[in-house]
């Protein structure tokens, strides 16, 4: 077991490596001159050389990379443009509230996408069944920017019983109720999609599952529908974990909408406004984070993985 | 990383097709593909089906509520009519959805060949190569591209055909790899093929349906991607009509004026919705079954 973690660790290696030089190309392609855009149009030629060779831009492209991520190995992501502070704590604190909210929305996308699977995959051929698997492909093409404000408008200021932005009130506000108020619609806005998809995966899982010769064999001997169906969610689980990873990494991805619409303090709402004064190291490391958390969560996956299925370590 | 593979590769599988029944487009797809056709006809005649401007309002005009007598779905902030926004806005919104998808489906496609039947040195270095596109979430690598290039229509669909060119290479590469040792793959490498040849006449047609039926429902997630990054404000520049733009502009007036964001908030919902749907019946119809993971 530990050493099917050592290699699964040592494999993540060259993916942040690939990481972080997509990362470096994202900040290369940046078009104007960087030191010129500093100084101003009447900076002298030998201020923007000496500016140049300060920010080390005058070095080649692989020096400049490495320097980079030695900068980055020491938690070092640059100075926020617009706010003047280290990008880094402002990119964590965004990111625990980012964390609050995927997490729920991840509780929520797999009830939802658990239930749904379910019903379409064990009444295949039912009118329910067909009405489950509609509500599945709508709920994978819903735009989350398009839902969150449809729910702004109907629900939170329609009926006036949620809020309809932040994360606590500004007055009076805290505490886990006045989260949990909060929470709601976003949290649901950014399940929507995650539960279509685990919803049409679990059913694909569940009919195989089912189709299987050792539940012919349960049922020869007289066990009973309902304990016959908890050994097959049993044989689920692994397929279940493989989504989880996978859906967790989307949700911290797609929240930059949600953020966006709700005004939730994440990594999201942070990405948007920096996009609008153009400070781009703040969005670099936002992405960077958020890729790092993702690798993480596919390492954590796997670990389970290899915990409750033995056939896995032994695969690799 | 072995499992990553099994983790993000599309599921895809083939049914048995039952013998004697006819295969048919099941009818939620059908009224899907009339509803593409009918943006499509609409992006396309635009000027035909309106003839108040997209970009030039009356400011006499401002915010006139939905059914307003010449303004079906009411008026913006600057007096534009809704509804000619929305129709002129089909264009760039469909395009800038459609055009990633196809540029991504021909590189994807490629890469998959190129992984599936290379030996297996070239095959792991494009794969791990695509494994590190995985571990981004796509849409923020997607905003970081675009935001990198600047705003604009172009550099928003060279940041999402990026992000799209590793999952349809992952479906390229595993419908090749389940030719790779077909018995007419074979044949034709017994009789001489070129490398080529076997990629062109023998795989690819054979590949084709399930690239074309994912792709098809990947339009639907294109075309919410695309406006959504105009919503950030890394699209298409105002006053150009497009949907997620007139999404970002209408937001405004949401506490006043909601029902002005109806319209263009369902229009992308109505095109995402009709692609996957239509995906989903092509998938059925051509025997090839993908889910977009």
């Amino acid at each position: 077991m530990i050493s099917f973690l050592l290699r699964r660790l040592l494999a993540a290696v060259p993916i942040l490596i690939g990481v972080s030089i997509v990362v470096f190309i994202t900040i290369k392609i940046i078009p104007g001159d960087p030191v010129a855009s500093l100084l101003g149009p009447t900076s002298t030629p030998e201020a923007r050389a000496a500016l140049e060779s300060r920010l080390g831009l005058d070095q080649p492209l692989p020096v400049q990379y490495l320097q980079w991520v030695w900068h980055l190995l020491q938690g070092d992501l640059g100075t926020s443009i617009s706010k003047q502070t280290q990008v880094l704590g402002l990119v964590l604190d965004a990111f625990w509230n980012t964390l609050i909210l995927t997490a729920f929305a991840a509780i929520l996308a797999f009830a939802m996408g658990i239930a749904l699977g379910a019903v379409a995959a064990l009444r295949r051929g039912k009118a329910v069944a067909a009405l489950g698997n509609a509500i599945a492909l709508i709920s994978i093409s819903l735009p989350q920017y398009s839902v969150g404000l449809l729910l702004i408008i109907y629900i939170a200021t329609g009926t006036g019983l949620l809020p309809t932005a932040g994360m606590y009130d500004a007055i009076g506000g805290g505490g886990w109720g006045d989260l949990f108020r909060h929470i709601i619609l976003p949290g649901v806005t950014a399940a929507l999609v995650p539960a279509g998809i685990i919803a049409r995966m679990f059913r694909t899982t569940v009919i195989d599952v089912m189709s299987m010769d050792f539940i012919d064999a349960l049922r020869a001997r007289g066990m009973s529908e309902r304990r016959i169906l908890l050994h097959a969610f049993h044989n689920t689980t692994p397929t279940l974990l493989t989504i989880a990873g996978l859906q967790l990494g989307y949700l911290l991805g797609g929240v930059v909408f949600v953020e966006t619409v709700f005004s939730w303090p994440g990594i999201g709402l942070l990405v948007f406004q920096s996009i609008a004064q153009r400070d781009l190291p703040v969005i670099q490391a936002g992405v960077i984070v958020s890729a790092l958390a993702f690798v993480v969560i596919n390492l954590v996956v796997d670990a389970l993985h290899a915990t409750i299925d033995p056939r896995m370590r032994a695969h690799s | 990383m072995a499992t990553m593979d099994v983790a993000v590769a599309p599921r895809l599988r083939r049914r048995a097709r039952t013998s004697g029944t006819r295969r048919r487009l099941p009818l939620p797809s059908k009224i899907a593909a009339a509803v593409i056709a009918l943006l499509l006809l609409a992006a396309v005649f635009a000027p035909l089906l309106t003839s108040q401007s997209p970009t030039v309002g009356v400011l006499g005009d401002r915010l006139l509520a939905p059914g307003s007598s010449g303004h079906l779905l009411g008026t913006d902030g600057q007096g534009r009519d809704i509804f000619t926004r929305l129709v002129y806005g089909a264009r760039p919104s469909l395009l800038t959805g459609m055009i990633p998808v196809a540029v991504a489906g021909l590189i994807g496609t490629a890469f998959g060949l190129i992984a599936g039947l290379g030996k297996p040195l070239l095959h792991s270095s494009v794969m791990r190569f695509l494994d590190v596109f995985y571990a981004f979430p796509a849409v923020l690598l997607a905003i970081a591209i675009a935001a990198a290039l600047g705003s604009g229509s172009s550099n928003a669909i060279i940041a999402l055909s990026v992000i799209l060119i590793p999952p349809i290479a992952r479906v390229s590469e595993a419908e090749t790899g389940r030719l790779r040792n077909a018995d007419f793959m074979e044949a034709a490498r017994a009789s001489g093929s070129s490398w080529s040849a076997l990629a062109f006449r023998q795989v690819l047609p054979n590949i084709a349906p399930a690239v074309v039926v994912y792709c098809t429902a990947l339009i639907g997630l294109s075309i919410v991607y695309s406006a959504g990054l105009s919503y950030l404000g890394l699209g298409i520049a105002p006053p150009t009509a497009e949907w997620g733009l007139m999404i970002s502009d209408l937001q405004q007036y949401m506490f006043t004026t909601p029902s002005l964001l109806i319209a263009p908030a369902l229009a992308i919902v109505v095109a995402s919705v009709a692609f996957n749907v239509l995906g989903d019946g092509l998938g059925n119809y051509l025997n090839v079954r993908s889910e977009i993971a």
